[in-house]
Protein backbone atom coordinates (compact mmCIF):
# COMPACT_ATOMS: atom_id res chain seq x y z
CA UNK A 1 0.00 0.00 0.00
CA UNK A 2 1.29 3.43 -0.80
CA UNK A 3 1.91 5.32 1.94
CA UNK A 4 -0.61 8.16 1.00
CA UNK A 5 -2.94 5.47 0.88
CA UNK A 6 -1.87 4.24 4.19
CA UNK A 7 -2.15 7.22 5.93
CA UNK A 8 -5.56 8.47 4.26
CA UNK A 9 -7.37 4.85 5.81
CA UNK A 10 -5.56 5.16 9.04
CA UNK A 11 -8.29 6.61 10.05
CA UNK A 12 -11.46 5.77 11.95
CA UNK A 13 -14.81 7.56 10.23
CA UNK A 14 -18.03 7.04 12.48
CA UNK A 15 -21.09 7.68 10.00
CA UNK A 16 -24.11 8.87 11.58
CA UNK A 17 -25.84 5.50 10.53
CA UNK A 18 -23.67 3.85 12.28
CA UNK A 19 -23.52 5.90 15.31
CA UNK A 20 -27.35 5.97 15.90
CA UNK A 21 -27.36 1.91 15.93
CA UNK A 22 -24.50 2.62 18.43
CA UNK A 23 -26.82 4.82 20.39
CA UNK A 24 -29.90 2.20 20.27
CA UNK A 25 -27.68 -0.06 21.92
CA UNK A 26 -26.65 1.92 24.57
CA UNK A 27 -29.91 3.36 25.28
CA UNK A 28 -31.41 -0.29 25.69
CA UNK A 29 -28.07 -1.11 27.79
CA UNK A 30 -29.02 1.92 29.94
CA UNK A 31 -33.05 0.47 30.27
CA UNK A 32 -31.85 -2.71 31.05
CA UNK A 33 -29.06 -2.45 33.89
CA UNK A 34 -29.80 0.83 35.44
CA UNK A 35 -26.67 2.38 35.02
CA UNK A 36 -25.97 6.53 34.86
CA UNK A 37 -23.96 6.83 31.91
CA UNK A 38 -22.52 4.88 28.81
CA UNK A 39 -19.78 5.87 26.78
CA UNK A 40 -18.42 4.28 23.41
CA UNK A 41 -14.51 5.60 23.10
CA UNK A 42 -11.78 4.38 20.67
CA UNK A 43 -8.59 2.85 21.94
CA UNK A 44 -7.02 5.87 21.29
CA UNK A 45 -9.23 7.50 23.85
CA UNK A 46 -11.49 9.35 21.75
CA UNK A 47 -15.47 9.68 22.48
CA UNK A 48 -17.51 8.18 20.00
CA UNK A 49 -20.87 8.17 21.19
CA UNK A 50 -22.19 8.88 24.83
CA UNK A 51 -25.60 7.92 26.18
CA UNK A 52 -27.31 8.49 29.75
CA UNK A 53 -26.87 11.37 32.16
CA UNK A 54 -24.09 13.81 31.79
CA UNK A 55 -21.16 12.96 33.74
CA UNK A 56 -19.60 16.07 35.28
CA UNK A 57 -16.51 15.88 33.95
CA UNK A 58 -14.59 16.47 30.63
CA UNK A 59 -15.33 13.79 28.46
CA UNK A 60 -12.40 14.00 26.56
CA UNK A 61 -10.12 13.99 29.98
CA UNK A 62 -12.41 10.99 31.08
CA UNK A 63 -12.13 9.02 27.62
CA UNK A 64 -8.74 9.81 27.45
CA UNK A 65 -8.00 7.97 31.02
CA UNK A 66 -10.01 5.14 30.44
CA UNK A 67 -8.52 4.03 27.55
CA UNK A 68 -4.87 4.71 28.91
CA UNK A 69 -5.78 2.91 32.07
CA UNK A 70 -7.20 0.03 30.09
CA UNK A 71 -3.91 0.16 27.37
CA UNK A 72 -2.11 -0.54 30.81
CA UNK A 73 -4.15 -3.22 32.00
CA UNK A 74 -3.83 -4.82 28.80
CA UNK A 75 -0.20 -4.33 29.36
CA UNK A 76 -0.43 -5.93 32.75
CA UNK A 77 -2.00 -8.66 30.97
CA UNK A 78 0.74 -9.54 28.40
CA UNK A 79 3.16 -10.02 31.75
CA UNK A 80 1.36 -12.48 33.02
CA UNK A 81 0.73 -14.17 29.72
CA UNK A 82 -2.86 -13.04 29.01
CA UNK A 83 -3.48 -11.24 25.91
CA UNK A 84 -6.08 -8.78 27.47
CA UNK A 85 -8.21 -8.50 30.48
CA UNK A 86 -11.52 -7.86 28.65
CA UNK A 87 -12.68 -5.81 31.64
CA UNK A 88 -12.09 -3.49 33.86
CA UNK A 89 -13.95 -2.21 36.90
CA UNK A 90 -12.98 0.97 39.34
CA UNK A 91 -15.41 1.03 42.35
CA UNK A 92 -15.83 4.38 44.17
CA UNK A 93 -18.10 4.89 47.14
CA UNK A 94 -20.72 6.68 45.03
CA UNK A 95 -19.94 5.62 41.37
CA UNK A 96 -18.68 3.34 39.83
CA UNK A 97 -16.93 2.57 36.17
CA UNK A 98 -16.55 -0.79 34.43
CA UNK A 99 -15.46 -0.62 31.10
CA UNK A 100 -15.60 -3.79 28.81
CA UNK A 101 -13.20 -4.08 25.62
CA UNK A 102 -15.37 -4.16 22.32
CA UNK A 103 -13.52 -5.72 19.45
CA UNK A 104 -10.30 -4.71 18.72
CA UNK A 105 -10.51 -1.13 18.28
CA UNK A 106 -13.13 -0.25 21.18
CA UNK A 107 -13.93 0.42 24.43
CA UNK A 108 -17.35 0.44 26.05
CA UNK A 109 -17.40 2.28 29.16
CA UNK A 110 -20.54 2.80 31.45
CA UNK A 111 -21.12 4.86 35.24
CA UNK A 112 -23.46 3.38 37.44
CA UNK A 113 -24.23 4.28 40.99
CA UNK A 114 -25.73 2.34 44.10
CA UNK A 115 -29.33 2.60 41.77
CA UNK A 116 -27.86 -0.73 40.25
CA UNK A 117 -25.69 -3.47 40.84
CA UNK A 118 -22.60 -4.59 39.54
CA UNK A 119 -23.63 -8.17 38.65
CA UNK A 120 -26.89 -6.53 36.66
CA UNK A 121 -24.29 -3.81 35.04
CA UNK A 122 -21.92 -5.94 34.34
CA UNK A 123 -24.37 -8.89 32.81
CA UNK A 124 -25.68 -6.27 30.44
CA UNK A 125 -22.46 -4.88 29.40
CA UNK A 126 -20.73 -8.58 28.30
CA UNK A 127 -24.37 -8.37 26.22
CA UNK A 128 -24.21 -4.99 24.90
CA UNK A 129 -20.34 -5.35 24.25
CA UNK A 130 -20.75 -8.16 21.66
CA UNK A 131 -23.35 -6.66 19.55
CA UNK A 132 -21.57 -3.17 19.78
CA UNK A 133 -18.46 -5.19 18.13
CA UNK A 134 -21.44 -6.82 16.01
CA UNK A 135 -21.86 -3.24 14.49
CA UNK A 136 -18.17 -2.49 14.23
CA UNK A 137 -17.96 -6.07 12.11
CA UNK A 138 -21.04 -4.96 9.51
CA UNK A 139 -19.00 -1.55 9.16
CA UNK A 140 -15.60 -3.18 8.69
CA UNK A 141 -17.64 -5.62 6.35
CA UNK A 142 -18.90 -2.61 4.36
CA UNK A 143 -16.21 -0.96 3.41
CA UNK A 144 -17.26 2.90 3.22
CA UNK A 145 -20.55 4.91 3.79
CA UNK A 146 -23.37 3.35 4.48
CA UNK A 147 -25.84 3.44 1.30
CA UNK A 148 -27.47 7.16 0.96
CA UNK A 149 -25.08 8.42 3.49
CA UNK A 150 -23.78 12.08 2.72
CA UNK A 151 -20.86 12.41 5.25
CA UNK A 152 -18.02 13.67 4.10
CA UNK A 153 -15.35 16.33 4.96
CA UNK A 154 -16.04 19.81 3.05
CA UNK A 155 -13.86 20.48 0.63
CA UNK A 156 -12.66 23.54 2.58
CA UNK A 157 -12.09 21.61 5.33
CA UNK A 158 -8.14 22.47 4.49
CA UNK A 159 -9.15 26.83 4.07
CA UNK A 160 -10.82 26.59 7.37
CA UNK A 161 -8.15 24.52 9.13
CA UNK A 162 -5.72 26.79 8.02
CA UNK A 163 -7.88 30.19 9.31
CA UNK A 164 -8.78 28.60 12.36
CA UNK A 165 -4.97 27.64 13.45
CA UNK A 166 -4.16 31.78 12.47
CA UNK A 167 -7.10 32.42 14.45
CA UNK A 168 -6.34 30.40 17.67
CA UNK A 169 -2.43 30.80 17.96
CA UNK B 1 -5.72 7.34 14.59
CA UNK B 2 -7.33 10.63 13.41
CA UNK B 3 -11.04 9.96 13.90
CA UNK B 4 -13.69 11.55 11.96
CA UNK B 5 -17.24 11.52 13.76
CA UNK B 6 -19.99 12.70 11.54
CA UNK B 7 -22.50 12.22 13.87
CA UNK B 8 -21.06 14.20 16.71
CA UNK B 9 -19.60 16.52 14.27
CA UNK B 10 -16.54 16.20 14.96
CA UNK B 11 -12.74 15.24 14.27
CA UNK B 12 -10.19 14.20 16.80
CA UNK B 13 -6.55 14.04 16.21
CA UNK B 14 -3.58 13.01 18.74
CA UNK B 15 -0.85 15.04 19.15
CA UNK B 16 2.33 13.60 21.23
CA UNK B 17 5.14 15.52 23.06
CA UNK B 18 8.31 13.35 23.15
CA UNK B 19 11.66 13.83 24.49
CA UNK B 20 14.68 12.72 26.86
CA UNK B 21 13.54 13.06 31.03
CA UNK B 22 13.19 16.99 31.65
CA UNK B 23 13.84 18.69 28.43
CA UNK B 24 10.58 20.25 28.91
CA UNK B 25 7.59 18.07 27.37
CA UNK B 26 5.01 19.13 30.46
CA UNK B 27 6.11 22.57 30.54
CA UNK B 28 5.08 22.82 27.22
CA UNK B 29 1.81 21.73 27.34
CA UNK B 30 1.38 23.91 31.18
CA UNK B 31 2.00 26.70 28.73
CA UNK B 32 -0.16 25.74 26.37
CA UNK B 33 -2.96 25.55 28.86
CA UNK B 34 -2.07 28.91 30.58
CA UNK B 35 -2.31 30.94 27.20
CA UNK B 36 -4.67 29.05 25.51
CA UNK B 37 -8.13 30.98 25.42
CA UNK B 38 -10.04 29.35 27.86
CA UNK B 39 -12.93 28.76 25.36
CA UNK B 40 -10.60 26.45 23.32
CA UNK B 41 -8.84 24.18 25.85
CA UNK B 42 -9.99 21.58 28.50
CA UNK B 43 -8.88 20.22 31.36
CA UNK B 44 -5.22 19.42 31.71
CA UNK B 45 -4.68 15.92 33.58
CA UNK B 46 -1.27 14.98 34.86
CA UNK B 47 -0.44 11.74 36.09
CA UNK B 48 3.09 12.76 37.67
CA UNK B 49 4.61 11.12 40.92
CA UNK B 50 5.27 13.60 43.77
CA UNK B 51 8.09 15.32 42.49
CA UNK B 52 6.67 16.62 39.77
CA UNK B 53 8.09 13.85 37.09
CA UNK B 54 5.30 12.24 34.31
CA UNK B 55 4.42 9.27 35.54
CA UNK B 56 2.26 8.30 32.52
CA UNK B 57 0.90 10.88 30.67
CA UNK B 58 -0.35 14.94 30.84
CA UNK B 59 -3.13 15.35 28.68
CA UNK B 60 -4.69 18.04 27.39
CA UNK B 61 -7.31 18.75 24.67
CA UNK B 62 -7.75 21.47 22.60
CA UNK B 63 -10.08 22.56 20.55
CA UNK B 64 -9.46 24.32 17.23
CA UNK B 65 -13.02 25.35 16.86
CA UNK B 66 -15.44 24.18 13.75
CA UNK B 67 -13.58 23.69 10.73
CA UNK B 68 -15.81 22.99 7.82
CA UNK B 69 -18.84 22.53 10.00
CA UNK B 70 -17.15 20.19 11.85
CA UNK B 71 -15.80 20.35 15.82
CA UNK B 72 -12.09 19.86 15.41
CA UNK B 73 -10.17 19.18 18.61
CA UNK B 74 -6.26 17.92 19.48
CA UNK B 75 -5.60 15.49 22.09
CA UNK B 76 -2.62 16.61 23.36
CA UNK B 77 -0.39 14.21 25.49
CA UNK B 78 2.71 14.42 26.73
CA UNK B 79 5.35 10.92 27.80
CA UNK B 80 7.58 10.20 30.54
CA UNK B 81 11.13 10.99 29.13
CA UNK B 82 12.85 8.68 31.71
CA UNK B 83 14.37 5.42 30.45
CA UNK B 84 12.65 3.33 32.97
CA UNK B 85 8.94 4.08 31.69
CA UNK B 86 9.40 2.76 28.12
CA UNK B 87 6.50 0.70 28.27
CA UNK B 88 3.93 3.52 29.23
CA UNK B 89 5.85 5.66 26.77
CA UNK B 90 4.62 3.27 24.03
CA UNK B 91 1.08 3.18 25.14
CA UNK B 92 0.66 6.74 24.82
CA UNK B 93 2.63 6.38 21.38
CA UNK B 94 -0.54 4.21 20.27
CA UNK B 95 -3.02 5.91 17.37
CA UNK B 96 -0.46 9.24 17.53
CA UNK B 97 -1.08 11.15 14.80
CA UNK B 98 1.46 13.91 15.04
CA UNK B 99 4.65 14.43 17.40
CA UNK B 100 6.64 16.94 18.59
CA UNK B 101 10.13 15.75 20.10
CA UNK B 102 11.45 18.21 22.41
CA UNK B 103 14.86 18.17 22.45
CA UNK B 104 17.43 19.47 24.99
CA UNK B 105 19.75 21.98 23.85
CA UNK B 106 22.36 21.47 26.24
CA UNK B 107 25.33 20.25 25.33
CA UNK B 108 25.60 17.43 28.03
CA UNK B 109 22.42 16.08 26.50
CA UNK B 110 23.31 14.97 23.41
CA UNK B 111 23.42 11.47 23.99
CA UNK B 112 19.92 11.30 25.58
CA UNK B 113 18.42 13.44 22.56
CA UNK B 114 19.80 10.89 20.83
CA UNK B 115 18.76 7.70 22.53
CA UNK B 116 15.01 8.93 23.04
CA UNK B 117 15.20 10.00 18.82
CA UNK B 118 15.93 6.20 18.75
CA UNK B 119 13.59 4.78 21.00
CA UNK B 120 11.13 7.07 19.42
CA UNK B 121 11.66 5.42 16.30
CA UNK B 122 11.11 2.02 18.01
CA UNK B 123 8.52 2.54 19.28
CA UNK B 124 6.58 4.01 16.47
CA UNK B 125 7.65 0.96 14.54
CA UNK B 126 6.36 -1.36 16.80
CA UNK B 127 2.79 0.27 15.37
CA UNK B 128 3.63 0.07 12.05
CA UNK B 129 5.01 3.67 11.70
CA UNK B 130 7.70 5.70 11.05
CA UNK B 131 9.20 9.08 11.80
CA UNK B 132 9.77 9.35 8.00
CA UNK B 133 6.15 9.28 7.14
CA UNK B 134 4.33 10.58 10.14
CA UNK B 135 3.95 14.14 10.93
CA UNK B 136 6.37 15.48 13.44
CA UNK B 137 8.25 18.87 14.55
CA UNK B 138 11.55 19.07 16.46
CA UNK B 139 11.65 21.57 19.40
CA UNK B 140 15.22 22.53 20.48
CA UNK B 141 14.09 23.72 23.76
CA UNK B 142 16.52 25.38 26.93
CA UNK B 143 17.72 27.44 24.28
CA UNK B 144 18.99 30.34 27.00
CA UNK B 145 21.26 27.74 28.45
CA UNK B 146 24.79 28.79 28.91
CA UNK B 147 26.55 25.41 26.96
CA UNK B 148 24.00 25.03 24.36
CA UNK B 149 24.72 23.63 21.12
CA UNK B 150 23.75 25.38 18.14
CA UNK B 151 21.23 24.87 15.86
CA UNK B 152 23.05 23.83 12.77
CA UNK B 153 24.72 20.85 15.05
CA UNK B 154 21.89 20.37 16.50
CA UNK B 155 19.70 19.78 13.27
CA UNK B 156 22.35 17.85 11.87
CA UNK B 157 22.09 15.62 14.68
CA UNK B 158 18.96 14.95 15.33
CA UNK B 159 16.89 15.79 11.88
CA UNK B 160 17.62 13.19 9.92
CA UNK B 161 14.12 13.58 8.22
CA UNK B 162 14.08 17.29 7.78
CA UNK B 163 11.17 17.92 9.87
CA UNK B 164 10.63 21.39 10.85
CA UNK B 165 12.12 22.66 13.84
CA UNK B 166 12.32 25.46 15.97
CA UNK B 167 13.80 27.13 19.10
CA UNK B 168 11.94 27.27 22.08
CA UNK B 169 12.58 28.25 25.78
CA UNK B 170 9.42 26.31 27.34
CA UNK B 171 9.39 27.87 30.68
CA UNK B 172 8.92 31.79 29.64
CA UNK B 173 6.67 30.34 26.77
CA UNK B 174 9.08 31.49 23.82
CA UNK B 175 8.66 28.97 20.86
CA UNK B 176 6.01 26.94 22.46
CA UNK B 177 2.55 28.05 20.56
CA UNK B 178 5.04 28.24 16.77
CA UNK B 179 5.68 24.64 17.82
CA UNK B 180 2.31 23.54 18.35
CA UNK B 181 0.63 25.51 15.31
CA UNK B 182 3.25 23.86 12.69
CA UNK B 183 2.29 20.47 13.66
CA UNK B 184 -1.42 20.81 14.19
CA UNK B 185 -1.12 22.23 10.09
CA UNK B 186 0.82 19.05 9.30
CA UNK B 187 -1.36 17.08 11.01
CA UNK B 188 -4.60 18.75 9.61
CA UNK B 189 -3.13 18.42 6.01
CA UNK B 190 -2.93 15.04 6.27
CA UNK B 191 -6.13 14.40 7.45
CA UNK B 192 -7.48 16.74 4.42
CA UNK B 193 -5.66 14.66 2.23
CA UNK B 194 -3.99 11.73 3.62
CA UNK B 195 -1.02 13.28 1.85
CA UNK B 196 2.76 13.05 3.32
CA UNK B 197 4.09 16.44 4.56
CA UNK B 198 6.24 17.25 2.23
CA UNK B 199 9.84 16.67 4.55
CA UNK B 200 12.16 17.88 1.32
CA UNK B 201 15.29 18.13 3.43
CA UNK B 202 16.15 20.02 6.88
CA UNK B 203 14.57 23.38 6.83
CA UNK B 204 16.23 26.32 9.54
CA UNK B 205 15.02 26.42 12.84
CA UNK B 206 11.86 28.41 13.46
CA UNK B 207 10.99 28.12 10.40
CA UNK B 208 7.62 28.25 9.90
CA UNK B 209 6.04 25.35 7.79
CA UNK B 210 4.57 26.30 4.13
CA UNK B 211 0.98 27.62 4.96
CA UNK B 212 -1.80 24.81 3.94
CA UNK B 213 -2.20 23.83 0.51
CA UNK B 214 -5.16 25.43 -1.57
CA UNK B 215 -8.56 23.56 -1.47
CA UNK B 216 -8.07 20.26 -3.06
CA UNK B 217 -10.81 18.10 -4.07
CA UNK B 218 -11.83 16.87 -0.82
CA UNK B 219 -11.77 12.82 -0.98
CA UNK B 220 -14.47 10.70 -0.14
CA UNK B 221 -14.38 9.84 3.55
CA UNK B 222 -12.39 6.83 3.76
CA UNK B 223 -13.74 3.86 4.94
CA UNK B 224 -13.92 2.45 8.33
CA UNK B 225 -10.21 0.71 8.12
CA UNK B 226 -9.52 1.26 11.32
CA UNK B 227 -9.34 -1.67 12.18
CA UNK B 228 -7.67 -2.90 8.95
CA UNK B 229 -4.96 -5.54 10.16
CA UNK B 230 -6.39 -5.97 13.33
CA UNK B 231 -9.93 -7.17 12.96
CA UNK B 232 -13.06 -5.97 14.23
CA UNK B 233 -15.15 -8.99 15.18
CA UNK B 234 -15.54 -10.95 12.74
CA UNK B 235 -19.00 -12.43 13.57
CA UNK B 236 -22.67 -11.58 11.98
CA UNK B 237 -24.63 -9.87 14.47
CA UNK B 238 -26.79 -12.63 14.75
CA UNK B 239 -24.03 -14.58 15.85
CA UNK B 240 -23.12 -12.41 18.67
CA UNK B 241 -24.99 -14.96 21.39
CA UNK B 242 -27.25 -12.70 22.44
CA UNK B 243 -29.81 -15.45 21.49
CA UNK B 244 -28.70 -17.15 24.69
CA UNK B 245 -29.94 -14.75 26.78
CA UNK B 246 -33.61 -15.87 26.94
CA UNK B 247 -35.53 -18.80 25.20
CA UNK B 248 -38.27 -17.65 22.61
CA UNK B 249 -37.01 -13.44 22.85
CA UNK B 250 -36.89 -11.59 19.64
CA UNK B 251 -33.94 -11.90 16.80
CA UNK B 252 -30.67 -10.70 18.27
CA UNK B 253 -30.65 -7.28 16.04
CA UNK B 254 -33.55 -5.75 17.34
CA UNK B 255 -31.66 -3.69 20.08
CA UNK B 256 -32.49 -4.67 23.00
CA UNK B 257 -34.27 -2.38 25.23
CA UNK B 258 -37.17 -3.25 22.27
CA UNK B 259 -37.64 -6.70 23.37
CA UNK B 260 -38.59 -8.35 26.56
CA UNK B 261 -36.12 -8.57 29.23
CA UNK B 262 -33.91 -10.72 29.79
CA UNK B 263 -34.18 -12.62 33.10
CA UNK B 264 -31.40 -10.83 34.84
CA UNK B 265 -29.14 -12.51 37.51
CA UNK B 266 -31.25 -12.58 40.72
CA UNK B 267 -29.61 -9.59 42.38
CA UNK B 268 -27.41 -10.35 45.07
CA UNK B 269 -27.42 -8.30 48.22
CA UNK B 270 -24.29 -5.41 48.04
CA UNK B 271 -22.62 -6.24 51.28
CA UNK B 272 -22.25 -10.49 49.76
CA UNK B 273 -20.47 -8.90 46.45
CA UNK B 274 -18.01 -6.96 48.47
CA UNK B 275 -17.78 -9.99 50.55
CA UNK B 276 -17.11 -12.19 47.50
CA UNK B 277 -14.92 -9.45 45.47
CA UNK B 278 -13.34 -9.11 48.81
CA UNK B 279 -12.25 -12.82 48.64
CA UNK B 280 -11.81 -12.31 45.64
CA UNK B 281 -9.17 -9.62 45.73
CA UNK B 282 -7.76 -12.17 48.26
CA UNK B 283 -7.08 -14.88 46.50
CA UNK B 284 -5.48 -12.93 43.78
CA UNK B 285 -3.29 -10.70 46.01
CA UNK B 286 -1.96 -13.58 48.39
CA UNK B 287 0.18 -15.37 45.41
CA UNK B 288 1.69 -11.97 44.42
CA UNK B 289 2.77 -12.03 48.16
CA UNK B 290 6.22 -12.88 48.93
CA UNK B 291 6.82 -15.97 51.33
CA UNK B 292 6.93 -15.20 54.69
CA UNK B 293 10.35 -15.18 56.15
CA UNK B 294 11.06 -16.16 59.86
CA UNK B 295 11.39 -13.16 61.92
CA UNK B 296 9.72 -10.70 59.13
CA UNK B 297 6.05 -9.35 60.27
CA UNK B 298 3.54 -10.87 59.57
CA UNK B 299 0.05 -9.98 58.95
CA UNK B 300 -1.70 -11.14 61.75
CA UNK B 301 -4.49 -13.02 59.73
CA UNK B 302 -1.92 -14.41 58.04
CA UNK B 303 -0.06 -15.22 61.68
CA UNK B 304 -3.50 -17.33 62.49
CA UNK B 305 -3.43 -19.59 59.49
CA UNK B 306 0.52 -20.32 60.06
CA UNK B 307 1.09 -21.36 63.35
CA UNK B 308 -3.17 -23.39 63.03
CA UNK B 309 -3.06 -26.97 62.17
CA UNK B 310 -4.26 -27.50 58.43
CA UNK B 311 -7.57 -28.42 59.10
CA UNK B 312 -8.72 -26.00 61.85
CA UNK B 313 -9.17 -22.90 59.86
CA UNK B 314 -12.33 -21.25 61.59
CA UNK B 315 -15.67 -21.75 59.86
CA UNK B 316 -16.23 -18.81 57.32
CA UNK B 317 -12.37 -18.72 56.97
CA UNK B 318 -11.98 -20.89 54.25
CA UNK B 319 -8.63 -22.16 53.70
CA UNK B 320 -7.30 -21.57 50.52
CA UNK B 321 -4.14 -23.83 48.70
CA UNK B 322 -2.21 -20.75 48.55
CA UNK B 323 -2.28 -20.25 52.14
CA UNK B 324 -1.94 -23.90 52.81
CA UNK B 325 0.83 -23.68 51.16
CA UNK B 326 2.22 -20.80 53.21
CA UNK B 327 1.62 -23.07 55.88
CA UNK B 328 4.09 -25.26 54.67
CA UNK B 329 6.47 -23.38 53.28
CA UNK B 330 6.46 -20.96 56.63
CA UNK B 331 6.53 -23.61 59.31
CA UNK B 332 9.31 -22.80 61.70
CA UNK B 333 10.18 -26.47 62.48
CA UNK B 334 9.29 -30.04 60.99
CA UNK B 335 6.71 -32.09 62.23
CA UNK B 336 8.37 -34.44 64.88
CA UNK B 337 8.74 -37.87 63.62
CA UNK B 338 8.90 -41.11 65.19
CA UNK B 339 11.81 -41.82 63.70
CA UNK B 340 14.51 -41.63 65.86
CA UNK B 341 18.40 -41.00 65.05
CA UNK B 342 21.20 -42.44 67.15
CA UNK B 343 21.30 -38.69 69.17
CA UNK B 344 17.86 -37.79 69.42
CA UNK B 345 15.10 -39.72 70.94
CA UNK B 346 16.85 -43.23 71.26
CA UNK B 347 15.67 -45.33 73.07
CA UNK B 348 18.16 -46.04 75.92
CA UNK B 349 18.81 -49.63 75.16
CA UNK B 350 19.84 -48.48 72.02
CA UNK B 351 22.71 -46.58 73.52
CA UNK B 352 23.44 -49.47 75.35
CA UNK B 353 23.81 -51.82 72.23
CA UNK B 354 27.48 -51.78 70.43
CA UNK B 355 27.95 -49.83 67.36
CA UNK B 356 29.38 -52.45 65.58
CA UNK B 357 26.61 -55.30 65.22
CA UNK B 358 24.68 -52.98 63.10
CA UNK B 359 26.03 -53.71 59.66
CA UNK B 360 25.97 -51.20 56.89
CA UNK B 361 24.16 -53.64 54.68
CA UNK B 362 21.15 -54.29 56.53
CA UNK B 363 19.06 -51.27 56.03
CA UNK B 364 18.25 -50.81 52.86
CA UNK B 365 15.97 -53.68 52.12
CA UNK B 366 14.34 -54.09 55.62
CA UNK B 367 13.85 -50.51 55.84
CA UNK B 368 12.11 -50.61 52.24
CA UNK B 369 9.77 -53.15 54.02
CA UNK B 370 9.81 -51.95 57.48
CA UNK B 371 6.27 -50.62 58.35
CA UNK B 372 7.69 -46.99 59.23
CA UNK B 373 5.31 -45.60 60.72
CA UNK B 374 5.16 -42.08 59.44
CA UNK B 375 3.37 -39.01 60.67
CA UNK B 376 2.45 -35.84 58.26
CA UNK B 377 4.55 -35.34 55.68
CA UNK B 378 7.94 -33.77 56.56
CA UNK B 379 7.82 -29.83 56.06
CA UNK B 380 10.05 -28.62 53.55
CA UNK B 381 11.57 -26.03 54.42
CA UNK B 382 11.73 -22.88 52.03
CA UNK B 383 15.59 -23.31 52.20
CA UNK B 384 16.67 -25.89 50.36
CA UNK B 385 18.88 -28.62 52.11
CA UNK B 386 22.57 -29.45 51.62
CA UNK B 387 23.22 -32.63 50.27
CA UNK B 388 24.20 -35.03 52.79
CA UNK B 389 27.36 -36.27 52.42
CA UNK B 390 27.77 -40.08 51.37
CA UNK B 391 30.22 -40.49 54.84
CA UNK B 392 26.98 -40.29 56.53
CA UNK B 393 24.96 -42.94 54.60
CA UNK B 394 25.78 -45.39 57.28
CA UNK B 395 23.61 -43.62 59.84
CA UNK B 396 20.79 -44.57 58.25
CA UNK B 397 20.60 -47.78 59.90
CA UNK B 398 19.20 -45.74 62.60
CA UNK B 399 15.84 -45.91 60.87
CA UNK B 400 14.85 -49.38 61.90
CA UNK B 401 12.34 -49.64 64.50
CA UNK B 402 13.77 -50.08 67.89
CA UNK B 403 11.59 -53.41 67.79
CA UNK B 404 13.12 -54.39 65.51
CA UNK B 405 16.46 -53.58 66.60
CA UNK B 406 15.74 -55.16 70.06
CA UNK B 407 14.89 -58.27 68.39
CA UNK B 408 17.85 -58.61 66.43
CA UNK B 409 20.21 -57.87 69.80
CA UNK B 410 18.42 -61.05 71.22
CA UNK B 411 18.97 -63.22 68.72
CA UNK B 412 22.23 -62.06 68.54
CA UNK B 413 22.51 -62.67 72.37
CA UNK B 414 21.09 -66.46 72.12
CA UNK B 415 23.25 -66.90 68.93
CA UNK B 416 26.39 -66.47 71.22
CA UNK B 417 25.40 -68.12 74.04
CA UNK B 418 24.72 -71.32 72.07
CA UNK B 419 27.40 -70.99 70.15
CA UNK B 420 29.50 -70.97 73.32
CA UNK B 421 27.29 -73.56 74.52
CA UNK B 422 28.34 -75.60 71.72
CA UNK B 423 31.80 -74.94 71.98
CA UNK B 424 31.81 -75.55 75.97
CA UNK B 425 30.27 -79.02 74.96
CA UNK B 426 32.58 -79.59 72.35
CA UNK B 427 35.51 -79.07 74.17
CA UNK B 428 34.19 -80.99 77.71
CA UNK B 429 33.60 -84.01 75.58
Amino acid sequence: MKTDEKLRNDRMVFYTADVQRFDGELDGFLELSGARSALLIDKEGHLVTRRGETVQTSLESISALIAGSFAATREMARLLGESHFSTLFHQGQRDSIQVSLVGEMALFATVFDGRTNLGLVRYYATETAQRLEGILGDMKARGGAPGGASDQLSSDFGQSASAALDKLF
Amino acid sequence: MVQINFAQKQVNAKIVYYGPGMSGKTTNLEVVHQRAPTANRGDLTSISTDGDRTLFFDFMPLDLGTVAGMRTCFQIYTVPGQVYYNSTRKLVLQGVDGVVFVADSSASMVQENLESLKNLEQNLNEYGKSLATLPHIIQFNKRDLPDAMTVDELNQLLNSHGAPCFEAIANTGQGVFPTLKALAARVLETIHTGARPGTTGPQTAAALPAPLPAAAPAPAPAPVTAGSGTGYGQRPLHQTGYTQVAPGQAPASIPMHTRAPAPAPMPQPQQQQQQQQQQQQQQQAIPMQRPQQHGQPIDPNTRTSVHAPLGSAPVGMPMQPVQQQQIVRGHPMPAPMPMAGPSVGAPPNLQMRPAAPMPTSIPQAPRAQAPAPRGPAPARSPVPRPAQPRAAAPRITTTMPPKKKSFTTVMLVVAALVAGAVMAVAVLS
